[in-house]
């Protein structure tokens, strides 16, 4: 990844990503979301993961994104007019907490020296290998993760429906 | 291209016809002394702008056509003023929405108000760069070509959101809301039908599934997906979920203008409507290239004897075939109920998807031979049976009630 | 050329901006977004780790990364059910006021 790539996307995500936090509107914030999402699947591709970068953009856009954006529509942001952050000493503490969590990780991040190393050469993920690698090797997990969804998928059927509440 | 001896030659000169424009026009720059990446950036653009014409001209083209025939099926005569047989109808159109006032009302979200149209014809430019248009004519050469489809055709429910959210409007609200519950129910079918033709081709790649439908059998019958069993009930699939996704009728009912004016467009006017209109045609088109790729063949000529024709002659016309028949279907067919296309998708279209895909996997599994044909129908024909039984029991139309018409 | 110290850097700066979401919102679906940007956050790393490592053709990063976006798609879909329920009980999407259950 060249270094333009990496400032402008990561100048992208970070702002996207505190407009979520900050924006008032929950709408304005899914949104905000939506992008830093959209930045995300770029800095896969850019990273030469184009199956994961274009993977990311289906679950999220397609999915997660949709889901949520309706999800606010449904509870009706609007209807209540309380404000969008939680209690000012509850809201400072978390933006305290999540200032500490990131100092620790830059710090950690950059005074460990295992991790200044080159990249490899090239590096590719042809799509035909990953799937043979999902066929053989981590075939357990991709069971697991076939079952999980399901479960995700009837657990949700079951808590939304209208008719045992 | 000066070749006017015969029919044939000039067929051949015109197969590679516009790789080799592009070729003369980028060896003319590069004799001029341009630098190595001005010639990169200018080749790039050439391609977009091949499309991105050839794109416009066939929308203008489309809504000329729709007219006449929407006219021709309801026994009208359609536009006929302005130019031959109302040919510059759509010019007239196109200048008529170009000087309108633009408005944007004055509670609406002006930010995402102005975004939305913009954001919904991007997904179909950025689809039109992977598709096939011919033999070594696909502009993007991706490896999970499909995939792109399917990450970007999901951002034009996004746009429709933020174009119904944004106008603060209850018709537009509601449309949006249906508009997003049926891409969101239509995407399933469309990624299953698409599914099987990655499973059979074992790619995802576009141009790979396009080459795989190459030849015949028995010397006539074309390779293609869509005269498998699996293939069959997969485009069929295929096609109802994109008359879906693009929201054409029968499935028209997030603009339905019977009942919510013009859904998520209701407030736009100008410009911004017409960017809707064009995203709605464009939209139709790519996914009809996308059929065209999947099932019927890509570029290849259906029958041996015309692969003289150039291959991206056959691409077009038969994505023209495809919008014809879609728009033979909004002439013919009443618009369907909220309920009932829910329950379309996810009662029946779903299941019939999966087992589309338990069908491909027979049919490969069986040595795609006439085996093939004898076991891969089962598992598509006793659940369609089954189910179309299931639905039917207890299905009452209840009669036709003349309330005010007597 | 970028060195695998600033896409980390970058993650953690995205794992902050999600748990900060998660911890200042009231609104229970911003809450799950900001979870899922961590989430993010974490398939970077991955895709990071595996693009900087001594035997890329292993794909284990790329694999692992898969999994993480389908599970963090599980996780949200029954969040967002739950969020709905809660919604029904309470009126109103506000986690603090779920606490029906608190002493």
């Amino acid at each position: 990844m060249n270094a333009t790539a990496y400032i402008l996307l990561g100048i992208l995500l970070i702002a996207s990503g505190t407009g979520a936090a900050v924006l008032r509107n929950p709408v304005h914030s899914g949104l905000s979301a939506v992008v830093a999402f959209v930045t995300l699947g770029m800095l896969h591709m850019a990273l030469g993961a184009q199956f994961i970068g274009f993977v990311q953009l289906l679950v999220y856009i397609g999915a997660v994104a949709i889901l949520a954006v309706f999800a606010i529509l449904l509870t009706r942001p609007e209807a209540s007019h309380l404000p969008c952050l939680r209690p000012l000493r509850r809201a400072v503490a978390g933006a305290v907490t999540a200032g500490l969590v990131l100092a620790a990780l830059l710090i950690a991040i950059f005074r460990s020296p295992s991790l200044n190393r080159e990249p490899g050469p090239v590096a590719e993920a042809p799509v035909a290998e990953i799937g043979e690698l999902l066929m053989t090797t981590h075939l357990l997990p991709l069971q697991t993760i076939g079952v999980l969804l399901t479960a995700a998928l009837i657990g949700a059927v079951l808590f939304a429906s209208t008719n045992h509440s | 291209m000066t070749a006017l001896s015969g029919t044939i030659p000039v067929f051949a000169s015109l197969e590679g016809a516009p790789i080799a424009l592009k070729a003369w026009i980028l060896g003319m720059l590069e004799n001029m002394g341009m630098p190595e990446p001005f010639l990169m950036l200018v080749s790039i653009q050439l391609s977009i702008l091949g499309f991105f014409s050839v794109f416009l001209l066939l929308f203008v083209l489309a809504s000329w056509f729709e007219r006449k025939i929407l006219a021709r099926i309801q026994n009208r005569r359609g536009p006929n003023r302005v130019g031959p047989a109302g040919l510059l109808q759509p010019i007239a159109d196109g200048i008529k929405m170009l000087t309108k006032e633009d408005i944007v009302p004055v509670a609406a979200d002006k930010v995402l108000h102005a975004c939305a149209p913009v954001l919904i014809i991007l997904p179909a430019f950025l689809a039109m760069a992977i598709l096939p248009y011919g033999k070594n004519m696909t502009p993007v050469e991706l490896e999970v070509g499909i995939l792109l489809f399917f990450a970007v055709s999901t951002a034009t429910e996004l746009a429709v959101f933020m174009a119904g959210w944004a106008s603060l409007n209850k018709f537009s609200m509601l449309g949006a809301m249906r508009a997003v519950a049926q891409i969101l129910s239509y995407e399933l079918p469309l990624i299953l039908a698409a599914t099987s033709v990655v499973m059979i081709t074992g790619s995802l790649s576009l141009t790979a599934m396009v080459e795989a439908q190459g030849g015949y059998l028995l010397g006539i019958l074309p390779n293609w997906h869509v005269f498998t069993p699996w293939g069959f009930a997969a485009f069929a699939m295929f096609f109802i979920s994109a008359l879906a996704e693009s929201n054409r009728t029968p499935f028209d009912l997030p603009e339905g203008e019977s009942e919510l004016v013009a859904g998520h467009m209701t407030e736009y006017s100008g410009f911004k409507y017409a960017l809707f209109f064009i995203s709605e045609y464009l939209g139709l088109y790519v996914v009809c290239g996308f059929a065209v790729a999947l099932f019927l063949g890509g570029w290849q000529a259906p029958l041996p004897f015309l692969t003289f024709i150039p291959s991206w002659i056959w691409f077009f016309a038969k994505i023209l075939c495809l919008v014809f028949v879609a728009m033979w279907i909004r002439g013919t067919f009443p618009r369907v109920r909220v309920d009932h296309l829910m329950n379309f998708a996810w009662k029946f279209v779903i299941p019939l998807g999966v087992m589309v895909l338990v069908s491909a996997a027979v049919w490969h599994l069986a040595g795609r031979g006439p085996l093939g044909w004898i076991l891969s129908l089962p598992p598509l024909l006793i659940p369609y049976w089954l189910m179309a039984r299931a639905y039917g029991r207890n299905y009452d139309a209840g009669g036709r009630v003349y309330r005010f018409a007597e | 050329m970028i060195t695998l110290p600033a896409i980390l850097a970058l993650s953690a700066a995205l794992f902050a901006t999600g748990l900060g979401i998660a911890l200042i919102r009231r609104n229970a679906i911003l809450i799950f977004i900001g979870i899922e940007l961590m989430f993010g956050a974490g398939v970077l790393n991955f895709v990071a780790f595996w693009r900087f490592s001594p035997d890329p053709e292993a794909l284990t990063g790329i694999l692992f990364a898969m999994f993480t976006i389908a599970i963090a798609a599980a996780e949200i879909s029954v969040g967002l059910a739950l969020v709905i329920l809660i919604y029904r009980h309470h009126q109103t999407p506000e986690l603090d006021a779920a606490n029906r259950l608190r002493g």
